[in-house]
């Protein structure tokens, strides 16, 4: 693996360092256990006795998310001796988050998490420096991210990081020393995983989108017309009957009266078909597609994640390369490997991708299909001929949506022959494809 | 119907263990011996979710160094007893988990009131040294309470489960699809009986389940095969080129979904393997007034199994989603969960039945019970742990320890080293911690009090081989000994974190006895990130 260089020289004021050092002796003792000695699994290049000055004074660190894993990441920077921290999250807190978000009070909800998080953290740890954006991670520019050494994920969103993951990827551009590793963790239940991506080194988050569970969905049809389970009954409720019924209110899952409504109507809709299992708690999780959440799967994957941050950043020990994943439903199992890079990665790959495709296929349902395939998993594409750099289609702005909406209907080998080239963007990703086409 | 604020507050948890579990541990109280760094992780997890109390048993007065790597201290706690000031720092939590203090030092109290700790349901240790554990883990062994004890040290955890024995309905398994399509009961075959395909039209033909079609094919199959089903995989390819026969045209997903179910319909139903050992059990042969709920139902099921059920479990009774119309699919989930009453009703009679000749009442066993029993039976587990005295004295896993260790990347490597720091404790009242390790070109040299330090661990590392007869020293062990002189009884946050969310894990699972606990110890290895459970 290719050397890291870590951005070491930015000077931050320490006010009042020392006086809590007076006031507190000893305090780091357990990690200079670590940091001034050498260890026979460390890095020859690990210098024993620089403790400080790379890790306590210097390094700054960027936290995603202030929810149940970025509560476990602030902490544990704090008490790793990380001292520059900003936390990014656009979220309020909400009284569902307070089973494992323990920075937060019952008196906190309806506040900016990224804020409450980052005072609480200060007024605990008193020479620790949080700031906070309470805001969206696509807000900031490419200078922003290159002001942090390291850059810790905790998020619940696969689209926030593949955002993250792709801005990091494109932000090297050839250079090494514009190389910002990403730490990431996910948990869902009892699962989780923490892993570490050095961006054009490493795979990436978009190497893995397949490895990501199917999200459950239900076809409209038996939604419409022969619903069995009381999960159809729920979907029937908000996405035909809500638009239906209540077209003037635009529907907030974090509302409780119009979870109620869709309770009720899906609640009628069973009894009419004589499904059982419709329950307020179903309802609210079908619509808001809850993700079970435990403080102690959150603890384990943010102390991954945090641990591995520590090793980068001090090499005092070997980091994790690249992949771990952990199950603790059935006995405590983890899984340690290393997660291979894909070639063809729409995001860090070099490699065209080549795809098989009917000759009788659509403009229309090549997207479709493009928006399901596990691997690429696009959002809203947007297709032009690589070489004629002509427009198939395009989602947006509404003037081009409008003059190639024609084309959907074409099938695709009318506007791209054999082995022509399509280039596929996105506008909530910044990533751009190469697609080959050949026909079947 | 609006949801209180507390179902609103554990919802993201309740949706892993529901009401059920949740009651569980709102009853459940949890004592921690030593607010270390781990045990303040552990509790935070615990009181978090709404454990119904805890208590700190800790005669320590608190550091600098405790405020270091404990977020629940804060600098002015320096000189005050640590057992208080941590738990009123975790109490701030959750106020609906009550939270007690002990100062006072917990291998004194180990000696001399050993009593003390069977008023928990759970005691946890962090940082306890080997010989009051092994007293403390007799007296809990003896009484059944659970005990966790875990340790620490750099970049290293440990956790071990001692408890005689722990039993699980509800193990929350991914599959629990029970169609007992190799053998319809009678009420599913009269229902398979009053589909006539040939009449139906292309609509209703597409709409059949998938059961129905497998079924009746199968029934057609037998005629033709002696009553047998196909069995190699000639026979099933066979068998499907005849489901596929019946369909007609490439868009009725109802027969894809019955091709690609074939594997399974030809699969026998029968007990579990697993199952039937737990029915070999001795518990489960002799009832007495003394056994458990889960003894007396499994007694139940076994006696159904071998009379009513006629060789099979209970049927669970839950059907798959499908291709099918409402109508049809409702009905026969239906019949399904009709079957499944009157499996748990047989079991529930069975069950009074017992209660009675052991001079307890029918209504000590409810209904509940006994119907969630019979929706898991293929699934129940008994874990039996090992005793701290059978792993330490009376039966080590010498073979196992010996041909673990030749791996080099294998961490039971951390164990042994444990077990060395606990023997230099004993005689040195101190643990090892020092910098043994240099490079060669290092400017430093090894000290010579660090070369001792170094060989005096590696002595004890010694002894225990030759306790356990492994002859020949494993060469990795030498570095895991300059790494634990290294770190000298550190204890990381990150690493007590990560320990933290394990332990507290698992003694989520032993209190709501959902989930399966592991079996019964876990070492992590943060330097290489990567974990092992090992049976010692």
């Amino acid at each position: 693996m290719a050397e890291i260089q870590m951005q070491t020289d930015v000077p931050t004021p320490q006010d009042g360092l020392e006086q809590t050092n007076k006031k507190c002796p000893d305090r780091w003792s357990h990690l200079y256990k670590i940091l001034d000695r050498r260890g026979p699994f460390a890095d020859p290049s690990f210098t024993p006795g620089h403790g400080e000055e790379i890790l306590l004074n210097t390094c700054k660190v960027l936290v995603i998310g202030a929810g149940g894993l970025g509560c476990e990441i602030l902490k544990n920077l704090a008490l790793s001796g990380f001292k520059n921290i900003e936390v990014i999250d656009m979220d309020t807190i909400d009284l569902s988050n307070l089973n494992r978000q323990f920075l937060f009070r019952p008196s906190d909800v309806g506040k900016p998490k990224a804020k409450v998080a980052a005072e609480f953290i200060m007024k605990r740890a008193t020479d620790v420096k949080v700031t906070y954006y309470h805001g969206k991670i696509q807000d900031k520019d490419d200078d922003y991210y290159l002001g942090y050494q390291l850059i810790i994920c905790g998020l619940d969103s696969v689209d926030a990081r593949r955002w993250i993951n792709a801005t990091l990827v494109n932000l090297v551009d050839g250079e090494p020393e514009r190389i910002r590793v990403l730490v990431d963790g996910g948990t869902e239940g009892f699962k989780g995983q923490a892993r570490v991506i050095i961006p054009t080194i490493t795979s990436c988050y978009e190497c893995s989108l397949d490895m990501l569970s199917k999200q459950r969905t239900f076809p409209i049809c038996t939604i419409a017309n022969t619903p069995r389970l009381p999960e159809h009954c729920i979907e029937w409720a908000s996405v035909i009957q809500w638009p239906k019924e209540r077209s003037d209110i635009k529907m907030d899952t974090d509302e409780p009266t119009h979870i109620q409504w869709l309770y009720e109507t899906a609640l009628k809709r069973a009894k009419e078909f004589n499904i059982t299992g419709v329950t307020y708690s179903l309802t609210q999780g079908v619509v808001k597609n809850i993700i079970p959440a435990i403080a102690s799967t959150n603890a384990i994957i943010a102390a991954s994640c945090c641990n591995e941050a520590f090793k980068l950043i001090t090499n005092a020990q070997p980091y994790l390369n690249n992949y771990m994943m952990y199950t603790g439903n059935e006995g405590l199992y983890t899984y340690t490997f290393e997660h291979q890079k894909k070639p063809d990665c729409p995001v860090c790959g070099n490699e065209r991708v080549s795809m098989e495709v009917s000759k009788e296929i659509t403009v229309e349902d090549f997207i479709e299909y493009l928006q399901e395939k596990q691997d690429i998993q696009l959002k809203k594409p947007s297709l032009s001929h690589a070489n004629t750099n002509e427009k198939i289609y395009w989602q947006s702005p509404p003037f081009f949506e409008q003059k190639t909406r024609p084309n959907l209907e074409k099938k695709l080998i009318e506007m791209v022959k054999q082995d022509d080239e399509i280039t596929v963007t996105d506008t909530t990703l910044p990533i751009s494809l190469q697609i080959v086409i050949s026909y079947i | 119907m609006i949801i209180d604020k507390k179902t609103q507050k554990y919802d993201r948890q309740l949706r892993l263990w529901q009401a059920s579990g949740q009651t569980a541990l709102e009853t459940a109280k949890v004592c921690l011996i030593n607010g270390t760094a781990t045990g303040c992780e552990i509790l935070k997890d615990l009181v978090l979710p709404g454990i119904g109390s805890f208590t700190v048993v800790d005669g320590k007065i608190v550091e600098g160094s405790d405020v270091g790597n404990t977020f629940f201290l804060v600098s002015d706690s320096i000189g005050t007893n640590r057992a208080q000031a941590v738990t009123e720092f975790l109490q701030e939590l959750n106020e609906d988990a009550k939270g007690f203090h002990f100062s006072e030092d917990p291998v004194a109290l180990i000696e001399n009131q050993p009593e003390y700790f069977l008023q928990f349901s759970i005691v946890i240790t962090t940082d306890l040294p080997e010989k009051p554990l092994l007293k403390l883990a007799d007296t809990l062994w003896n009484a059944k309470i659970p005990l966790v004890i875990v340790r620490t040290i750099g970049f290293i955890g440990y956790f071990r489960i001692v408890l005689p024995e722990h039993t699980v309905v509800e193990t929350h398994p991914e599959n629990v699809i029970d169609l007992r399509l190799d053998v319809p009961f009678p009420a599913l075959e009269q229902y398979v009986n009053t589909f006539n395909f040939e009449t139906l039209d292309s609509m209703d033909h597409a709409h059949v389940p998938y059961v129905v079609i497998l079924l009746k094919y199968l029934k057609q199959w037998k005629q033709d095969h002696d009553g047998k089903l196909p069995s190699t995989s000639a026979e099933r390819n066979e068998f499907k080129q005849l489901v596929q026969s019946g369909r007609r045209n490439v868009d009725e997903e109802n027969f894809d979904e019955a091709l690609a179910s074939v594997w399974k319909a030809c699969a026998a139903t029968k007990v579990p393997h697993h199952v039937e050992e737990i029915f070999k059990n001795s518990s489960c042969d002799s009832i007495t007034i003394e056994s458990s709920n889960f003894w007396i139902i499994a007694r139940a099921v076994r006696d159904f199994v071998s009379n009513e059920g006629l060789g099979l479990l209970p049927l669970a009774g839950n059907v798959p989603d499908m291709k099918a119309d409402t109508s049809n699919y409702v009905a026969m989930q239906n019949i399904y969960r009709q079957k499944a009453k009157e499996d748990i009703s047989a079991v529930r009679t069975r069950v009074h039945d017992i209660l009675n000749s052991i001079g307890r009442p029918a209504e000590f066993i409810s209904d509940d019970e006994i119907d969630s029993f019979c929706k898991h039976a293929s699934f129940i587990q008994v874990i039996r742990y090992r005793s701290l005295q059978e792993e330490y004295i009376t039966e080590p896993k010498k073979l196992d320890i010996g041909r673990w260790l030749q791996d080099p990347q294998a961490n039971i490597v951390h164990y042994v080293l444990i077990r060395a720091m606990d023997r230099f404790y004993e005689s040195h009242n101190r643990y090892p911690d020092a910098a043994t390790y240099f490079l060669e070109d290092d400017t430093e040299e090894v000290s010579e009090e660090a070369k001792n330090e170094f060989n005096t661990l590696k002595t004890y590392v010694d002894n225990l081989l030759r306790e356990w007869e492994i002859t020949n020293y494993p060469e990795h062990l030498d570095n895991h000994i300059h790494e634990i002189c290294r770190a000298g009884s550190s204890e990381l946050a990150n690493i007590a974190s990560l320990l933290g969310g394990m332990v507290s894990q698992e003694v989520i699972k032993l209190v709501t006895k959902q989930y399966i606990p592991m079996n019964n110890t876990v070492i992590f290895d943060g330097v290489r990130s990567t974990s092992s459970s090992y049976i010692l």
